[in-house]
């Protein structure tokens, strides 16, 4: 009797486990069919995208990928995205890691009113301090030529309130008992700051880093306002051109939009671990 | 204080100032300006000519009936996402809350929307929601036949224009919400999941008096932050329908952006992102009063 009602009850559970998947493997496949659709069309033919017979062998091409390149400057425009998440996330990580660490572990007068007007600045959406920001870009030279725009892409957005608040909590939960023992060495604030604050909070570098990159690589209103010419635009304003001038190619849009994604795609297999790491530590506190 | 402490205080200058000089700069100066600007009729070509005209600009903005659309737009936009998305967010969150490696997968899947960029997000989405011509239409549509649901022309029907783009936004940012709900979830005691369970309550009933109050603090953290950003709406209908059909779809960043670089009219634009700027802080000042209510 005992061992009827185990087995019955493991074989339901096993049921409920492939019923699980079932669904789960379902609503997978729907929720990702535009992506998947994205992929496919900016593979197909022109006059075929929006038609039938996409399960026969016709109608493939590479040729939007081509003329999306050419059409759309993607050369260019990538270079531009990459030199300007790269200098955000790397330099605004030096900036806003030394304010942080400072609010955290050095001693000054005001400390707690400064840091307490830079979280005020959190909520500021970039949205409000657009049009204003532009004439101060404007007045300090940062719009205009190659390196004028790279500096208008960048500049403003190094300093992050938030960042400074989120690494400041950070900073705030390394053990002073680590600092010592360099204290001993004769290290001085720098030291201490580079050789072992820093590698004891990696973990939220990273994730500063990653939504930082993430972010400004889909920046579109500050870049519309500010990059005027066609050799210092972004990949997001190349494929808004493209989306937008005529003539309208379907295919070159999509092929430009995969482009656009790759990048990111890539290195989104990089940090996902960084993601579920976030959430399953946040269950251990 | 030891003497060392203090000594090492007197590096903090070294270490403030980069961040400190750059926010005053970039965000504080810019902030101000617009502050001062939004009293002035100061127009696009020589801001530094204006004049003080009161608070004309703040009480033209009501009056002004793409500003008022933009408004409203932005409200409805806000009440169709925020609920669903929440919603969303909150039941995904519970069905992939599996620890099992293999089931590792499933919340990536669910997160791979938010990482793409949203203008191509935007630009992929007016292709799908593409109506019916000729012998072509958008997956949408084709998806939509195989039920018996006739093509609709969203992005160009005043009434679907908005809440199509709503369904976009809200595909796009529910796996963001859902990370948030599945750190909250870890944080639900698994004794009283227990406990209710052997006291003979469901699944649901479990979720409702269990799961909810326990994540009361998340729950309001992922309404506000999901409030703030569908407010921050732009890239979409920008993209998807340049605010149309008729101003069904116009945002109050594309009114602020057109009302500068289209109608050069500066002293307005700063009003009114002013006046969008007291929005947002309305949502987090409402979060902040409810959540000290709860530690109370």
């Amino acid at each position: 009797m005992k061992r009827t009602g185990a087995t019955g009850g493991r074989s339901a559970s096993l049921l409920a486990a492939y019923g699980a998947w079932a669904v789960s493997l379902v609503v997978a496949v729907v929720f990702l069919s535009p992506l998947v659709w994205m992929v496919a069309a900016s593979l197909r033919e022109e006059a075929s995208i929006f038609g039938g017979g996409w399960w026969g062998m016709d109608g493939w091409t590479l040729e939007n990928y081509a003329d999306a390149w050419r059409r759309a400057g993607l050369g260019r425009a990538l270079l531009n995205s990459t030199m300007q998440v790269v200098v955000i996330g790397g330099g605004g990580l030096l900036i806003n890691a030394m304010a942080a660490y400072a609010f955290a572990r050095l001693e000054f007068w005001g400390r707690e009113g400064v840091f307490a007007g830079v979280v005020v600045l959190i909520i500021l959406p970039v949205e409000v301090l657009a049009v204003p920001l532009f004439f101060t870009a404007r007045d300090l030279g940062l719009t205009g030529g190659h390196g004028a725009a790279l500096a208008g892409l960048t500049v403003p957005f190094l300093a992050k309130a938030f960042n400074i608040y989120f690494l400041r909590q950070h900073f705030l939960s390394v053990p002073a008992t680590l600092e010592e023992a360099a204290v001993m060495d004769g290290a001085g604030p720098w030291r201490l700051f580079w050789n072992v604050a820093l590698p004891a909070v990696r973990p939220a570098l990273a994730t500063v880093v990653v939504l930082d990159l993430l972010a400004h690589w889909g920046d579109f209103l500050w870049p519309l306002m500010i990059t005027t010419r066609g050799e210092t635009r972004t990949v997001q304003l190349s494929l808004a051109n493209l989306f937008t001038q005529p003539p309208v190619q379907w295919g070159d849009i999509l092929a430009c939009a995969v482009l656009a994604t790759l990048p990111v795609m890539l290195f989104f297999r990089w940090f996902q671990r960084y993601i579920v790491a976030t959430d399953a530590r946040a269950g251990i506190k | 204080m030891t003497r060392w402490e203090q000594e090492r205080g007197r590096s903090a200058g070294w270490f403030l100032t980069p961040a400190l000089a750059l926010l005053a700069v970039f965000v504080v100066w810019p902030l101000v300006r617009a502050g001062v600007w939004s009293f002035t009729n100061a127009d696009l070509l020589s801001p530094e000519r204006a004049r003080g005209v009161g608070v004309e600009n703040y009480t033209g903005l009501w009056e002004d009936g793409r500003f008022r659309r933009a408004f409203l737009n932005t409200w409805m936009f806000a009440l169709l996402v925020v609920p669903a998305q929440t919603a969303g967010a909150f039941f995904l969150a519970l069905w992939v809350n599996r620890p099992e490696r293999e089931w590792q997968w499933l919340r990536v899947v669910f997160f791979v929307p938010v990482v793409v960029a949203m203008p191509v997000l935007a630009v992929l989405w007016t292709l799908l929601y593409q109506p019916a011509q000729g012998g072509e239409m958008g997956p949408v549509n084709a998806a939509l036949g195989v039920f018996g649901v006739p093509p609709q022309a969203w992005l160009r029907d005043p009434a679907l224009a908005l809440p199509a783009i709503a369904l976009m936004s809200v595909w796009q940012g529910v796996g963001l919400q859902m990370m948030v709900f599945l750190a909250g979830l870890q944080g639900v005691s698994k004794e009283l999941l227990d406990a209710a369970k052997i006291d003979g309550a469901g699944a649901w009933q479990r979720v409702w008096h269990v799961v909810v109050p326990a994540m009361r603090n998340t729950i309001i953290f992922v309404v506000t932050v999901t409030t703030i950003l569908a407010f921050r709406i732009f890239v979409q209908p920008y993209l998807m329908t340049r605010g149309g059909p008729g101003n069904s779809t116009l945002s109050l960043i594309q009114s602020v952006y057109e009302t500068t670089f289209v109608s050069q009219d500066l002293g307005r634009a700063c009003a009114a992102a002013m006046a969008f700027l007291v929005l947002v802080g309305g949502v987090a000042w409402v979060q902040r009063r409810v959540l000290k209510e709860e530690r109370e």
